[in-house]
């Protein structure tokens, strides 16, 4: 409570200076919130000892040859990844402003002179530094220790990694935020979260693949299929980054190459940037309307 | 034997072969000839046991028409030239360098913008040795080949280096020694058709469609070759297709869409397969074999790190394989047996089955969802359930539980761990800056109100 008094002074103080200024202001009192909070500093543990883990356990045992391209340890870490990342993103979102809004204190946070927009973007930017710092942090470990064991994988391939896995944080965050919009209490907008988790991770992808046998979907909507899903569109950047094909996907991935050739990274990218787009405008729209709070 | 030397001023540029041909005509068989140094335009036909020496500053350009160099007479050594421009219409074949009789010796040659690079046709006897072939900047569907031999018995192929053509193919052709030869950017690295008793060492081949590809051609040893990333529309390391007494011992095979590929080899009723101390890691498949395929000795292995160890390609599995000789299997990297009385032998038989995999060789399109969370909740789900798993692809008896001495050229690298490093020094120090910085309470201008300011920062902190 007295941290946001602090901030109502400084948004105070500021907001004759601008739209952006607001923004700003709002973002560094929600990144240090979040650096304060429990799930945060517990997300960032774990983030950074599983990547340890799976750094470990993909290059012990054979030593390493510093091939090019798609290694075990990628694949391992791009499994980490895909699970825990947008967990992490999706509640992050999710707890913010139905948080306050339970609290009381989101009435408070509007009674100042800030626009209603501005708060939805200083929450969305304060939150997206912090989660980008706790997933560079994590990867930071995972580097030197992929370092030490002798580099399994490219650096180039690696901070591909890391930039594709902050726009997938950034992509679920949006979606996270939206959910915490229309969400009257905080707990039903982790439960959507949660569920929103479920779906993007395990149940759209198998539900594909019950699909693809039963119905057998020819190669072209098995792609466009799976591409909606910003997980796999996700996996897909990572992999045609770093080995210019997709070819260790199988027969789908061999289509898309050849369909798609170079314009391929630039489709898979804007899925995610979709992803991250358009449910935050949704969010500032709806947040926008009367009787939100 | 008679030495003709003939020594000139280096010729001016733009000079014909023919002056080449005027050398050739008034030496005698079996002559040395060094050429005056520049470029020659044209094509020539030695038809005379002549050695042709360009001491490497000679270069014969056919001008992008026809074969640039023919050799029509047994006993030709050609040495030390630079040959470019051949035609480019597959149906005449034309070639770099084509030899019509052997033997004759090709070496130190540099073969550019040639279809064919070298071409022996019955030329037995013959070696090609240290040269260079670099195919024409075709798409590959209408490149010729690196190197090829029809109908040439007992040829030596060794230290050339091949990229961007098609093969280096051998076509009916025993008894050959191909070794320590280069070959990536084609289609095959190493092709043998209906060619026997050969023994194929230490060669390189890397990021072609098919590394090595034998096809109805027995007794052939593959030894210490370097398979590497080969990756196209069927993309093996060695394939092997209805051959018999096939050896394949002690290769490296990596990175490759899949490492071994055995398509009903042995063949013949009475012939066996070795398949022994290779070295098969990182490939998207280690061993992919046909349900026919039978009567192969898989030993001594190591099979590390593959996406799926092995497979059946079709239904059914690899039973009618051994994969132990002696008492003593391969090493699989995700065996998770145990070894209880030391000896490195595990005390429970590998017998992979995966139910993703097994669902992928009926179902190819679900390779999609390789390497997700969806696949990990599938194999777990087998294991829950044991009901749901497919029977094993195969069974090892007695797995290693130690890394065998393949002799595998294998070549470790640590390259880049320095960088990585580094890139994980500057990750760690800006997250820790931008948490320092933006995580602060705000420090307020002097117009603000101190008090107030203190007690957020002590909120904050």
């Amino acid at each position: 409570m007295s941290t946001l008094s602090s901030v109502s002074i400084e948004t105070g103080r500021r907001s004759y200076s601008g739209f952006g200024a607001s923004v700003a202001a709002l973002a560094r009192r929600e990144f240090r919130d979040a650096l304060s909070s429990r799930w945060f500093i517990l997300f960032t543990i774990a983030f950074a000892v599983l990547t340890i883990g799976v750094s470990f356990v993909s290059l012990s045992g054979v030593g390493s040859h510093g091939f090019s391209g798609f290694s075990k340890t990628s694949a391992g870490l791009l499994n980490l990844i895909m699970l825990i990342v947008p967990l992490m993103a999706l509640i992050a979102g999710a707890g913010t402003i139905a948080g306050e809004r339970e609290r009381g204190t989101l009435v408070y946070l509007l009674s100042q002179p800030v626009s209603r927009t501005e708060v939805v973007l200083g929450k969305y930017v304060g939150l997206a530094c912090a989660l980008c710092c706790s997933l560079c942090l994590g990867f930071a470990v995972s580097a030197a220790v992929i370092a030490w064991r002798a580099g399994g994988v490219g650096v180039a391939a690696f901070s591909l990694l890391i930039a594709t896995t902050c726009a997938l944080a950034l992509a679920m965050l949006a979606v996270g935020l939206l959910l915490s919009i229309i969400s009257r209490r905080a707990n039903v907008a982790v439960g959507l979260g949660l569920f929103v988790w479920l779906v993007a991770v395990f149940a759209s992808d198998l539900g594909l693949m019950a699909g693809t046998v039963l119905f057998r979907l020819r190669v072209q909507d098995v792609f466009a299929l799976a591409i909606v899903n910003p997980l796999q569109a996700f996996k897909m950047a990572v992999i045609v980054g770093m080995n210019a094909s997709l070819d260790v996907l199988g027969p789908v991935g061999a289509y898309a190459t050849q369909s798609f050739g170079s314009a391929l990274p630039w489709m898979l990218w804007s899925v995610i940037v979709l992803w991250t787009v358009v449910p935050l405008s949704l969010g500032v729209v709806l947040f926008a309307r009367k009787g939100s709070i | 034997m008679p030495l003709f030397v003939l020594t000139m001023s280096a010729r001016a540029l733009g000079a014909s072969t023919e002056e080449i041909a005027r050398l050739i005509d008034a030496a005698d068989a079996g002559a040395t000839l060094v050429v005056p140094p520049g470029v020659y335009e044209g094509h020539l036909t030695i038809k005379k046991a002549v050695t042709l020496d360009g001491d490497g500053r000679v270069t014969i350009d056919g001008g992008g028409e026809g074969t640039v160099l023919t050799l029509l007479a047994p006993g030709i050594t050609i040495r030390g030239l630079t040959i470019r421009g051949s035609g480019s219409g597959v149906e005449r074949e034309p070639a770099g360098v084509r030899a019509e009789t052997g033997p004759v010796i090709i070496e130190d040659v540099r073969v550019e913008d040639a279809l064919f690079g070298i071409d022996l046709r019955e030329s037995p006897g013959s070696v090609i040795r240290r040269n260079v072939v670099r195919g024409k900047h075709l798409e590959p569907g209408r490149r010729g080949d690196g190197i090829r031999l029809w109908w040439s018995h007992g040829c030596t192929v060794e230290e050339n280096d091949v990229a961007g053509s098609r093969d280096m193919v051998f076509w009916y052709s025993e008894d050959l020694t191909i070794a320590r030869n280069t070959v990536r950017d084609s289609r095959y690295g190493l092709h043998f058709m209906y060619s026997h008793n050969t023994h194929v060492s230490e060669n390189v081949l890397s990021n072609n469609s098919v590394g090595v590809y034998l096809m109805y051609s027995n007794s052939i040893t593959l030894e210490r070759n370097r398979l590497l990333n080969n990756r196209g529309a069927s993309g093996y390391g060695v394939g092997l297709k209805d051959c018999d007494d096939i050896v394949v011992t002690s290769n490296a095979i990596l990175a490759n869409r899949v490492g071994l590929y055995v398509d009903n080899s042995p063949s013949s009723a009475d012939s066996t397969g070795v398949i022994s101390r290779n070295y098969i890691a990182f490939n998207e498949t280690g061993l992919l074999a046909t349900p026919i395929t039978h009567a192969n000795a898989i030993s001594e292995n190591a099979f590390v790190e593959n996406e799926e160890q092995a497979a059946s390609h079709g239904r059914g599995d690899l039973s009618r394989n051994d994969f132990a000789v002696n008492g003593r299997g391969n090493f699989w990297s995700d065996y998770a047996g145990f070894d209880h009385d030391g000896d490195a032998i595990g005390e429970v038989a590998y017998e992979p089955r995966s139910l993703f995999f097994h669902l992928l060789a009926s179902e190819p399109n679900l390779r999609l969802f390789i390497h997700s969370p969806a696949q990990q909740a599938i194999e777990f789900t087998a294991r829950a359930l044991p009901e749901l798993q497919p029977t094993p692809i195969l069974t090892d008896p007695s797995p290693l539980t130690a890394l065998p001495t393949t002799g595998a050229p294998i070549g470790m690298s640590s390259k880049g761990s320095r960088a990585m490093g580094a890139l994980g020094a500057a990750l760690a120090g800006v997250s820790a800056l931008v948490v320092l910085s933006l995580g602060r309470a705000p420090r307020l201008a002097p117009t603000g109100h101190p008090e107030r300011a203190t007690g957020g920062q002590e909120a904050a902190s």
